[in-house]
């Protein structure tokens, strides 16, 4: 019974981040059909610059927010505008085969300046616990718990209600319309593509305290944000956050009662078959 | 609709690709034959899958799977079993055929979109990832290693260098060939019109489940030949590079750049990006860790915003317009 409700924790607390993780790449899509592949390294490059911060000025990674944040929201913006925008109404594979590059630009750049050595970057928080009964947590975990939740419950209610948020609702219901409704559909998905890195830039950090990170690990976070993003239905945020959760409890279940193989199996058979019984999740089939 | 492919057959190109083929490969360099090879590799590969990704439209990622069995379960069977690897080379073949005709069942059942096929495809290749590391019998994550190549053609062996220049030449231009054929026979209009508007295909009675099982079958056990080859030449069956999501991904790039659903759109993406690759792994492999990576992200970049639609279309819209030219100034 502890096991069990040790890996229910483990699973919600780290699921928590892969919602968070997918919230950006979700709005994205809403609003340009643009899946990011390079996604996990815009992660990647989050952690760096956290780290690069800590080695320079010994700044713990939740201080480092206020300098990775503004400045991966220019790095977003900058990307859109130059790269991805120019790309409007060309093949979908070709877009994504344009940030795959982008991956391994930002990859590869990453490696060329930090070197390919697995790195960690200290926190205050990492090696504090807390302890609930039987269930040990560790408070970096629960810290991107409640932060990630906040997030979404903030970007919800950004959507509802201010102006930026019904501009960006309406470039995703649609984007002609929006248009003759004199809204600048590009600006609104350059502002969304920004956002996106920028909230990449909150989840770096709240994954970073004890994690190792590599510069090849961005294609693993790509994955994962894509599979919580379309279990979610693409663009709906309660979805999206849960199927991080059904995500984060999958792997923590695998591998606690799982060999594991099969553990890690887990969370991708459970994919396909949600993906397969309850297309109706899955709003994006029914409108393109 | 046969006279293009038998016009393609006749043309007086393979004369010239056939001048090169024996004449080149002896005066080259080592490395530079391997870079030959590699992109023949890459050349075939780009090709069989453009039969599904290209012709048909379903951006499959799941052809790790095929590439990675045709190499790793054919070694496997030699190794484990004492399989010669010609018959290992058909089992695979056959198992990958069976795997990839499933999938396009699966595809046909749930009737999945274009994005929820390429999910499923992912998930399929990261759990082929995970099976095969995590089993013995297929190598686990250490991989395997073939026994020397002596040059014994029964034995699946043809002497490394310039025999397995010749196995993947034939292997590039039978894939080519293949795509040449479906796009001229009916099962490339078929195919053409799934992709176009699937609704308007079933309407006017495209029996589409067939004709996704057989670009499907056609295009998996084309990649898993190519994948027992390629490993016989590479002679260590890695699954960090055979069954990896890497490799596919590379296949996509190179079909999408060069041009999508053109007979020799992939094959001309392959063979422009696998040298650049080869050559900036050589000249800088060596300085600074993931430089000629780097740079090969920004041409990536570049060529992809110079040319969105493909090379091979925009080359040819280059050549059209030279071509005017020429004739006017006579």
């Amino acid at each position: 019974m502890a096991e069990f409700l040790q890996a229910l924790a483990q699973g919600l607390l780290i699921g928590s981040t892969y919602g968070l993780l997918a919230l950006g790449m979700g709005l994205v899509y809403g609003v340009s059909g643009v899946v990011n592949f390079s996604h996990g390294d815009f992660i990647s490059l989050g952690m760096f610059l956290c780290l690069a911060l800590y080695s320079a000025f010994a700044l713990d990674p939740y201080i480092s927010l206020v300098i990775t944040v503004p400045l991966m929201t220019v790095i977003g913006g900058l990307v859109y505008w130059y790269l991805l925008r120019p790309m409007v109404g060309h093949q979908f594979l070709m877009v994504v085969q344009l940030t795959l590059g982008l991956s391994l630009v930002l990859q590869n750049g990453i490696l060329m300046v930090f070197g390919g050595q697995p790195a960690r970057t200290p926190s205050v928080v990492e090696s504090k616990l807390l302890i609930l009964g039987d269930v040990v947590v560790r408070v970096p975990h629960v810290i991107a718990f409640v932060v990630s939740f906040a997030m979404a419950i903030g970007l919800y209610i950004m959507l509802r209600s201010t102006d930026f948020g019904r501009s960006i609702r309406a470039v995703h219901q649609n984007a002609h319309s929006a248009a003759l409704m004199g809204i600048d559909v590009s600006r609104v998905q350059t502002l969304t593509f920004a956002l996106g890195i920028g909230i990449l830039a909150i989840a770096a950090a709240l994954l970073l305290p004890g994690t190792p990170i590599q510069p090849a690990q961005g294609l693993r976070y790509t994955v994962i944000t894509l599979i919580v993003v379309a279990l979610g239905g693409m663009t709906n945020f309660v979805g999206i956050m849960l199927g991080g959760l059904i995500i984060g409890l999958s792997e923590a279940y695998g591998t606690i009662y799982l060999s594991d193989t099969l553990g890690m199996l887990l969370p991708y058979g459970i994919f396909v078959l949600i993906m397969l019984f309850r297309p109706q999740g899955l709003t994006w089939s029914s409108s393109r | 609709m046969r006279q293009e492919f038998y016009k393609t057959l006749t043309s007086p190109v393979w004369l010239v690709i056939l001048v090169l083929a024996v004449v080149l490969p002896p005066l080259l360099p080592s490395y530079y034959l391997h870079i030959v090879i590699l992109a023949l590799v890459y050349v075939a590969l780009a090709s069989a899958w453009n039969i599904v990704g290209g012709m048909a439209g379903q951006i499959s990622l799941a052809h790790s799977l095929f590439i990675g069995t045709g190499a790793m379960l054919s070694t496997a069977l030699l190794l484990k079993l004492g399989v010669n690897m010609w018959l290992g080379l058909v089992i695979s073949a056959i198992i990958s055929g069976v795997m990839g005709a499933m999938i396009a069942w699966i595809d046909f059942r749930f009737q999945l979109g274009h994005l929820s096929f390429v999910l499923i495809t992912m998930a399929f290749a990261e759990m082929g990832t995970v099976i095969v590391e995590g089993w013995d019998f297929l190598g686990g994550a250490s991989g395997l290693l073939l026994p020397q190549d002596k040059g014994d053609f029964l034995a699946f062996q043809f002497g490394g260098g310039i025999g397995a220049f010749w196995v993947m030449l034939v292997l590039a231009i039978v894939s080519i060939l293949i795509n040449v054929a479906i796009l001229n026979a009916p099962l490339g209009y078929y195919l053409r019109t799934i992709r176009d508007n699937e609704n308007a295909a079933r309407a006017i009675g495209v029996n589409i489940l067939r004709y996704k099982i057989a670009a499907m079958v056609i295009s998996a056990m084309l990649s898993s030949v190519i994948g027992t080859a390629y490993v016989r030449y590479l002679t260590f069956a890695d699954p960090y590079l055979l069954v990896s999501p890497i490799i596919i991904i590379e296949v996509v790039l190179f079909a999408t750049v060069g041009g999508l659903g053109r007979a020799y759109g992939p094959a001309f993406g392959a063979l422009l990006l696998v040298p650049l690759g080869e050559i900036l792994r050589g000249k800088l492999g060596g300085t600074l860790p993931g430089l000629h990576y780097f740079i090969y992200g920004v041409v990536v970049i570049a060529v992809i915003l110079m040319s969105p639609r493909g090379l091979l279309p925009l080359f040819e819209k280059w050549f059209s317009r030279m071509r005017p030219k020429a004739a006017t100034s006579k």
